[in-house]
């Protein structure tokens, strides 16, 4: 059974890689957007579900990548390479800059200072002026051959399968390694965690600059999806919509969260005929119902339906 | 010189609301460890309650004020009831109380933007526009009633805690919860207090700061931004530094707003900047807690 697991992974991610082929323009897009949900659910999951850490940024870097990469190559011309390296070492710099005051005390502080930032950086993306076009953003720009390849159509998708896969596998290593563990001890005990010799500021430190840079590749990728990019986009709205995601799938699972993205992505399709745009209160409600009585999300409510059938 | 003072007296009232929101969230965080992030949408529903009242509904201004005090305390203590303590009961993580507040402030957010249309709404000022001069230093009406609102409340509360019973049990609560338990402490009545109570004091602040910013239902955010940050500044132990916490936010964004050669928007950036700076040096705030 085990030796086939590896094959069914690549199976899946191959199926994924295939769809696009077969999905018109609209539905390539929903497919798309629903890829890139499920990547920044992923890493969140490590931040949020396996780390315990709440943060109101994780958006925002989505942001600080798309933005980051429009600008440098549109408005600087630099190459794409350079481009993409300036950027993420940008997210890399601002994730050290508000993690290390905020993880040393005991307490929400990661949660306070991030809710600040992720304000804080609508408000500079709107008064950006011409360098982040204000509160339109920036828009006609399209993808340029990357080492002499122009990825276009479904191959674009095939692209966000890679970085799903990417994520994925950065994650899921991370999950089983010394770090992973040390990680959900932080969540656990952070005390316990100490006393086992675990430096429980620094791995804060690294789980959120991790996870902020991945965000930031995201968002880099999305960059060319609409080929535009606008405040709106990168707003509170959608942090509050990935925590829910994760605490709705089932906080801590990978699982969990790729079913959290998956459901909460799709609801508004399905919703917005029956209840028009006011889906984001039924989300709230899910929200509290789940803490409430299933604190372990639809993955925990999964695992108990297992046991009981076997 | 003159502009300072002319400053002094709008900033001075908006110290006091974020004094206000730091109080919401003191009250509750020194009894229970919960940080409860709903704080600004309860200033926005209370917000909306005096729109509803005193401007659709026309009621004089002290009778409007109480409804919408009284409703306030009311629904703090129901969102006590729903979302943290069954939590607490339960003995689950401090963590889940916590998302249950963010789900109600979503939800606290949306039923307000359903009920209302999505345009500002105005709120009246207590006493009407109008300009106080006491000597060199002058302000409107609304600025002058939020000082004095804001010092009645807090002298209110710090002689709740320094002289009452009731008050000290509060604070033994904060100082080890199952001793006081052991001590005959009625650990839930205290819970349920403090969230009304947070409730109160953040709902004064949103309806005494709406005629300057108008009612809107994203108007919480960045009040709860600006009250946390005013609480890191004063340090979460003392009443009294909830309120300087507030002042030195407040000087300090006015200040930067006025002499500082940056678009008035990236004045938002304050609250960041003194949180970061006070994380990194001064992590217990201003005002240290008493032993």
């Amino acid at each position: 059974m085990s030796a086939w697991r590896p094959l069914a992974w690549v199976a899946l991610f191959a199926a994924l890689a295939a769809a696009p082929f077969f999905l018109g323009s609209y539905h390539n897009d929903v497919f798309r957007k629903m890829l890139l949900w499920v990547a920044l659910a992923l890493g969140y999951n490590f931040l949020f579900g396996i780390c315990g850490q709440i943060a109101f940024s994780h958006f925002a870097f989505y942001g600080v990548g798309a933005y980051s990469i429009v600008i440098l190559l549109f408005q600087f011309e630099l190459p794409f390479a350079v481009a993409a390296l300036l950027g993420l070492a940008l997210c890399a710099l601002v994730a050290l800059a508000v993690a290390i005051p905020s993880t040393r005390l005991e307490g929400f502080y990661l949660a306070l200072a991030t809710l600040a930032l992720a304000q804080l950086f609508i408000v500079l993306l709107n008064e950006g002026g011409a360098l982040t076009g204000g509160t339109g953003g920036l828009a006609n720009y399209r993808l340029p051959e990357i080492f002499g390849v122009r990825i276009a159509g479904p191959w674009y998708t095939v692209l966000i399968v890679g970085l799903v896969a990417l994520t994925f596998g950065i994650l899921w290593r991370l999950d089983r390694s010394w770090f992973g563990r040390a990680c959900r001890a932080i969540r656990d005990n952070p005390e316990a965690a100490a006393a086992m010799g675990v430096n429980v500021a620094r791995t804060k430190v690294i789980v959120f600059t991790l996870t902020s840079v991945l965000a930031g590749v995201a968002g880099m990728v999305y960059a060319f999806v609409d080929n535009t990019v606008n405040p709106p986009i990168f707003g509170l709205d959608n942090a509050f919509l990935l925590l829910f995601m994760i605490i709705v799938g089932g906080a801590g699972r990978h699982a969990g969260a790729v079913i959290g993205a998956v459901l909460l992505y799709l609801a508004p399709f399905v919703l917005s005929p029956l209840i028009g745009h006011h889906h984001v209160l039924v989300f709230g409600v899910f929200v509290l119902v789940a803490i409430l009585l299933y604190p372990r999300g639809l993955i925990g409510i999964w695992d108990a339906l297992r046991q009981r059938l076997a | 010189m003159s502009d300072l003072l002319e400053i002094a007296v709008s900033a001075a009232a908006s110290g006091c609301v974020y004094g206000l929101i730091a109080l919401a969230y003191l009250l509750m965080i020194r009894p229970t460890g919960i940080i409860n992030f709903a704080v600004g949408e309860w200033a926005m529903v209370a917000a909306f309650g005096g729109y509803l009242l005193l401007t659709q509904h026309h009621w004089p201004y002290p009778a409007g004020m109480a409804a919408v005090v009284a409703f306030m305390f009311l629904l703090g203590w129901a969102t006590e009831r729903v979302a943290v303590r069954p939590l607490v009961e339960r003995g689950a993580p401090l963590l889940a109380p916590i998302l249950a507040l963010l789900g109600m402030l979503v939800i606290f957010r949306e039923s307000i933007s359903v009920s209302f249309a999505p345009d500002p709404h105005t709120v009246p000022q207590a006493f009407g526009f109008g300009r106080l001069e006491l000597g060199p230093i002058a302000g409107s009406y609304q600025s002058f009633f939020i000082i004095a609102v804001t010092l009645v409340v807090f002298v209110g509360v710090w002689l709740f805690f320094e002289r009452t019973v009731a008050g000290k049990s509060f604070e033994a609560v904060a100082l080890h919860r199952r001793a006081a338990a052991l001590m005959g402490i009625n650990l839930s009545r205290v819970t349920a207090l403090s969230f009304a109570g947070g409730a109160g004091a953040a709902g004064l602040a949103g309806l005494l700061v709406s005629p300057n910013i108008s009612a809107h239902y994203l108007m919480g955010v960045p009040l709860a931004i600006q009250g946390f940050t005013a609480l890191v500044i004063g340090g979460v132990g003392r009443v009294e530094g909830a309120l300087l916490g507030g002042l030195v936010l407040a000087f300090a964004e006015q200040l930067t707003a006025r002499y500082a050669p940056i678009p008035s928007g990236f004045t938002q950036g304050v609250p960041l900047l003194f949180l970061m700076l006070f994380l990194l040096f001064r992590p217990t705030g201003l005002l240290k807690a008493k032993a």
